[in-house]
């Protein structure tokens, strides 16, 4: 049987009255990237402490193979984590930091010292082995702190948002360097951030969290195309949200919005007065006029150059603003305000979601202030 | 911006009225550097008057009377390295301040440890009553000691014990200061990676948090060093003879009875070993934090200057 599965059963922490953690039952499986994304205050790092052994559980059991290790103090636990802010002795030098843990595995010291010298190889700091922590740049220490845990060959990773401090260009190389990593080492990593790319695109599964629970656990694409609730829509890239009605209609359900009657291939878990969401780049802007099924004709209200793609916002004969992604790709017309369009809300995209609209404005609204951070 | 206009009509302004004006807030502030200056002179001169007499050739006290080195090491039996009281009395100041050293700093070390762990209820009670005789007057605090030692605690009674006790009570606070202002630097992070890596708990204390609080304890050692030699008043009070008597409380006796340049050599003396132990404070840590953001070194450094001031 391969190492480090890890399954959380009930987890709850609380402090004091605050619940931080509110009952999270997860597996994850052998080797597998799998990250928990939430804005800050969602229990996510709290998890994760839990895993590593630097908080104990209020309730709840954290199995590691099997084996509930709860009350297992952190250096006896086979995990190792990665720290936000690196954590690094500075008071040793590169090598001595990478060493660190060997001391307390049984291990020779010319094995000791091979393992120190393959994983400094492997992350690429083989040149800094003899420098202070001190003189290193952020994505050296980075790699420093991420060699120190992978020395010791855990089956298991945590990573409490090692790229946080890094400026995007650095992020973007470390977060394919991680997944190689991960990919050629076959160890489970677990990866906490509030970063929708680095989730989207690391991670074999992704749980978005919410206040303490798991809003919605499933693969990345899945995550983004399939959205459960108006949370996950709008923390996961950006989501047009409308206030529906949804009735049951065959194998999906007719959604209707204002006096137009629109098809969608979802089925919601109970019909009746709703949220409907469409991203914006599946929202096609068509000439004035044109017929068919789920086109709303609208007005274009404002355009916002992006670069590689502009964002119309188009007023639709509801009164609904929606906001649609129309790529500079040379062949798209180029609207202005004041155009009127018909709005193609494909089916196959407009989706009904879980949550009734009042709890899915208060997700907006938390979503605001997350953006924000 | 706005602000290079607003630059250029200052300079222009200033050019045209050098003089300082209440209406003008871009002159430099002439009056306030000249008030520091005088202040730093005034609070000088008593102590290099006290210096220069020391290198008298006469026996006056209250005359500058011609250079020697007589006082210091001269033959009579009244230089400093010939009186055998004042030699005494130094060799006394150097034991305590040694002791207190020893005893202060590790002891101030776990208390800085202990109550930066310690959370819940009393914590904030015990935060404030460690840190309360940094701000007790001495003299209460030293007859409160007085009355313990004959009342009380009369089996250790006054005398050298009793002295170290007291200078340890006190100095113990400041390294308490010191030490925790380096533990927030380090943070908490460090210690739970450890622990991560497989340390158990004796080894995060002994591999990692000690050798990272080393500038706090090497600036610890040399402040209590320097609190203690410089102490007069529980020293005074919990001596109990011409044997545990100390420098100041030395010089402080035969200023009234048989005052000699002597005493300015002494005193010049302890003012070279408190400077000596105060700079060689900030040189240590500012040594042994080299490459860490500076910042938080200077607020260090910064906080033990203004507690010494006692």
């Amino acid at each position: 049987m391969s190492e480090g599965d890890i399954r959380l059963e009930g987890l709850v922490k609380n402090y004091g009255d605050v619940v931080a953690v509110d009952g999270i039952d997860l597996h994850i499986p052998s080797g597998e990237f799998f990250t928990m994304l939430g804005p800050s205050g969602c229990g996510k790092t709290t998890t994760l402490r839990m895993i590593a052994g630097f908080e104990r559980p209020t309730e709840g059991e954290i199995l590691l193979d099997g084996v509930d290790m709860s009350s297992t103090p952190p250096h006896k636990r086979r995990v190792n984590t990665v720290f936000q802010n690196y954590a690094l002795f500075t008071h040793m030098t590169v090598a001595e930091n990478v060493g660190f843990g060997l001391r307390y595995q049984k291990v020779g010291k010319d094995e000791a010292m091979q393992r120190v010298r393959a994983v400094m190889e492997m992350v690429q700091i083989s040149e800094l082995g003899e420098r202070r922590t001190s003189e290193l740049s952020g994505g050296q220490q980075q790699r420093v702190a991420l060699a120190r845990a992978l020395v010791l060959e855990a089956p298991v990773l945590l990573l409490d948002e090692p790229l946080g401090a890094l400026d995007a260009r650095l992020r973007l190389d470390l977060q394919v360097e991680l997944k190689r990593i991960q990919e050629q080492l076959e160890v489970t990593f677990i990866y906490v951030t509030h970063d929708q790319d680095e989730a989207l695109t690391m991670s074999d599964r992704v749980a978005v969290m919410k206040g303490g629970k798991i809003e919605q656990c499933d693969v990345p694409q899945k995550l983004y195309e399939e959205p459960n609730t108006a949370f996950v829509a709008n923390f996961l890239g950006s989501a047009n949200l409308l206030s529906v009605e949804a009735k049951a209609a065959g194998a999906g359900c007719d959604v209707i919005l204002g006096n137009f009657t629109l098809k969608s291939d979802s089925k919601p878990e109970q019909a009746g007065v709703g949220t409907a969401m469409i991203r914006p780049e599946y929202v096609k802007l068509e000439p004035h006029g044109s017929e068919g099924e789920n086109r709303v004709p609208g007005m274009v209200e404002e355009v916002v150059y992006m670069g590689f793609h502009q964002d119309v916002r188009v007023r639709l004969a509801n009164g609904d603003l929606v906001r649609a992604d129309v790529p500079n790709d040379g062949d798209s017309p180029e609207y202005e305000q004041g155009n009127a369009v018909a709005v193609h809300l494909r089916a196959a995209n407009l989706r009904v979601l879980d949550d009734y609209p009042d709890e899915a404005a208060d997700d907006t609204a938390d979503d605001a202030d997350t953006a924000a951070v | 911006m706005s602000s290079a206009p607003t630059e250029q009509a200052a300079t222009t302004q200033q050019a045209k009225s050098p003089r300082f004006s209440l209406g003008n807030p871009w002159s430099k502030p002439r009056w306030l550097t000249g008030i520091t200056w005088v202040y730093i002179l005034w609070s000088l001169l008593p102590v290099l008057l006290a210096i220069r007499v020391a290198f008298n050739e006469g026996r006056s006290r209250t005359a500058i009377d011609g250079w020697s080195l007589k006082w210091f090491f001269g033959d009579n039996s009244f230089s400093v390295f010939g009186d055998p009281a004042l030699q005494d009395a130094l060799t006394h100041s150097l034991l305590l301040a040694g002791l207190a050293m020893l005893i202060a700093t590790p002891l101030g070390i776990m208390l800085a440890i202990g109550l930066q762990r310690w959370r819940g209820r009393g914590s904030g009670p015990a935060n404030v009553v460690a840190l309360l005789p940094l701000v007790t007057p001495e003299l209460v605090f030293a007859v409160g000691l007085f009355l313990l030692f004959t009342t009380l605690l009369s089996t250790i009674g006054l005398g050298t014990t009793a002295q170290v006790i007291g200078h340890v009570t006190f100095s113990m606070s400041f390294v308490v200061v010191i030490v925790r202002g380096r533990l927030v630097t380090v943070g908490p992070d460090v210690e739970e990676a450890a622990a991560d890596l497989g340390a158990p708990p004796l080894a995060v204390i002994w591999r990692v948090l000690l050798p990272l609080l080393a500038p706090a304890i090497a600036a610890s050692v040399l402040i209590v060093f320097a609190l203690s030699i410089d102490d007069f008043v529980v020293s005074q009070y919990l001596a109990s003879g011409a044997d545990t008597a100390t420098v100041p409380m030395r010089i402080y006796a035969q200023a009234r009875a048989a005052p000699l340049p002597s005493l300015n050599a002494l005193a010049t003396l302890m003012l070279l070993f408190t400077l000596l132990a105060l700079v060689l404070a900030y040189v240590v840590f500012r040594f042994m934090t080299r490459g860490e953001k500076r910042g938080s070194a200077i607020e260090q450094i910064a906080s033990i200057d203004s507690g010494g001031g006692r």
